[in-house]
């Protein structure tokens, strides 16, 4: 990864590797096998809730089913971290602020000036880095999420192992709430995916059907220069267009 | 050859009739297969009385005679009560009074062969509300399991697992009683909302019914030291589907309404919900919008490509 402007500049880079791409690979099958089967459980008392979930073998099996993706996508989300810090560790991702999927203040300013542009109000879009914010928005929504539902799953999941935690005085309320925050922030979860994810990396006209780079993990630096303008110029230089 | 036919017919059934002294079933049923509607007797109760004989023979009590149970009915049926009652369905019969007002020894029948059930019924929350507070409030043999002329095993029971809750809910479901009785407020609806009603709709076949924790025939008062959910009790009720169920864990199983931390955490989390849903819908929405204008209006392209033009 270079960032020096005489050498000759690619047609595409790699945006994310073999191994990120597996990791997200294992987090959307568990996250719709999560969603399917949670959404027949939450939704119980719906008609057609009964023949979707005879749909996932019956209610034993769709429960087996949960849980299993459930561990499943919390170890991805686990081993996620570590990949991380390992790639810290071995100096091949730093902070920058340019690349970072830190959430900054510029962001915020982004919205701001996207919401803007998209009102007629200012002529310019925004330029982002290597990811923007609603990219930020996207990533940090499951860490959010890990930490809300993965924790009161694992709870539900496995009460007597809970109880080892769970202090003396907070076991009148907090069952409660680890159903109503699993089952609300899950609610949650799969509206977000669907009005942000799906649209932004899927019905946008210019990714419909869909972005490829979650297989190939290749961004052209055509398109990199066109959405992540802050990004090309880190590592291809200002001058080059 | 049809009159003829029908002839023989009635013969035959008249020779049945005068042949069979004990009075058994088919004499009683030739009457009251046919008949449909309801009678009221004296003290304004309402008797219906069509007994499909059909539906009688496919019962599990099918093969006994109808005068097992109603035995103070004998030759001159309907004219001679009292005739041969065994004392202790007579005794029992007469406990029953406030609850069986059509024919207590009938009720009380049930005990000849169900008897150490119908004791536990008896000392059990439903039966003490009959025969020590003298109210039809409690539930007896024929409230939950139907009448005794339709008992079948199985599926179509009302006592079956698919069934059991909604027979339990037609009493604890009920405003009225709850109200009476001081019960929590809408305990069939907390368990239907709970993880154990929810798999139960969708059709688990483990998990707890009504029954499976509080008992059934012995089913106690909450407040009752010797219910199967009273204090301490709990941790082997619960166990016994929850390996190594602790003090902490059972307090989660309950029918109490949500308290005040998790239904303020849970309008807190509605507004990030609703939130969240507002912003994502509105920047999709308003993106979608000034793409199109871009396209249509803006030829030249977005924001940045003119920058750099």
């Amino acid at each position: 990864m270079t960032k020096s402007t005489h050498e000759e500049i690619p047609q595409e880079v790699e945006r994310f590797d073999i191994i990120f791409r597996i990791q997200h690979v294992i987090m959307f099958v568990t996250f719709l096998l999560l969603a399917f089967t949670g959404w027949g459980l939450k939704f119980a008392h719906v008609d057609v809730s009964n023949w979707w979930i005879r749909v996932w073998g019956g209610a034993e099996v769709a429960g087996v089913i949960h849980r299993v993706a459930g561990v499943t996508m919390i170890l991805d989300f686990i081993f996620h971290v570590i990949y991380l810090a390992i790639l810290f560790t071995q100096g091949k991702i730093g902070f920058r602020k340019e690349t970072t999927i830190i959430p900054l203040p510029k962001d915020v300013l982004d919205v701001m000036q996207n919401f803007a542009y998209f009102l007629g109000l200012s002529k310019n879009k925004p330029k982002f880095g290597k990811f923007s914010y609603a990219q930020k928005f996207d990533y940090w929504a499951v860490f959010w999420g890990m930490f809300i539902i993965g924790l009161s799953g694992l709870a539900l999941a496995f009460p007597m192992a809970a109880t080892l935690f769970i202090p003396q005085g907070i076991t009148g309320w907090i069952w409660q709430l680890f159903a109503l925050l699993h089952s609300d922030e899950a609610l949650l979860a799969i509206v977000f995916i669907l009005f942000w994810h799906f649209y932004n990396e899927h019905l946008k006209p210019e990714v419909f059907p869909m972005s490829w780079l979650w297989v190939t993990g290749m961004m052209s630096v055509e398109e990199m220069k066109h959405k992540h303008p802050l990004e090309y110029e880190v590592r291809f230089g200002k001058g080059k267009e | 050859m049809r009159t003829s036919k029908s002839a023989l017919a009635t013969v035959l059934l008249l020779l049945l009739v005068v042949s069979s002294s004990a009075y058994g079933e088919s004499s009683c049923l030739v009457c009251h297969n046919a008949m449909s509607g309801t009678s009221t007797t004296a003290s304004g109760e309402v008797v219906h009385l069509e007994v499909k004989m059909s539906e009688y023979e496919a019962s599990v009590h099918g093969f006994m005679a109808c005068t097992d149970c109603h035995q103070s009915f004998t030759e001159n049926p309907h004219m001679a009560p009292e005739a041969s009652v065994a004392d202790s369905v007579k005794e029992l019969s007469e406990q029953l009074g406030s609850k069986a007002k059509v024919d207590a020894v009938a009720y009380s029948a049930c005990s000849t062969c169900h008897y150490e059930v119908y004791e536990q019924v008896l000392g059990s929350v439903h039966g003490r509300n009959v025969v020590e507070e003298g109210k039809s409030d409690g539930a007896l043999c024929l409230d939950c399991h139907g009448s005794p002329h339709t008992i079948v095993k199985g599926e179509g029971s009302p006592v079956s697992r698919t069934a059991v809750v909604e027979t339990c809910g037609r009493c604890h479901g009920s405003e009225e009683l709850s109200e009476a009785y001081g019960w929590e407020g809408h305990i069939m609806d907390s368990y239907m909302e709970s993880f154990h009603g929810k798999k139960y709709t969708l059709g688990h076949t483990k998990v707890p019914t009504c029954v499976s924790c509080h008992g059934a025939h012995d089913v106690r008062s909450k407040d009752d030291p010797s219910s199967p959910i009273f204090g301490t009790n709990k941790l082997t009720t619960c166990g016994r589907c929850h390996d190594g169920a602790n003090e902490k864990f059972v307090v989660s199983i309950t029918h109490q309404p949500v308290g005040p931390i998790p239904h303020y955490a849970e309008k807190g989390l509605i507004v990030l919900l609703m939130s969240t849903i507002a912003f994502c819908v509105s920047h999709v929405v308003l993106e979608a919008f000034s793409d199109i204008r871009d396209v249509v209006f803006r030829k030249e392209g977005s924001g940045h490509d003119q920058e750099h033009a």
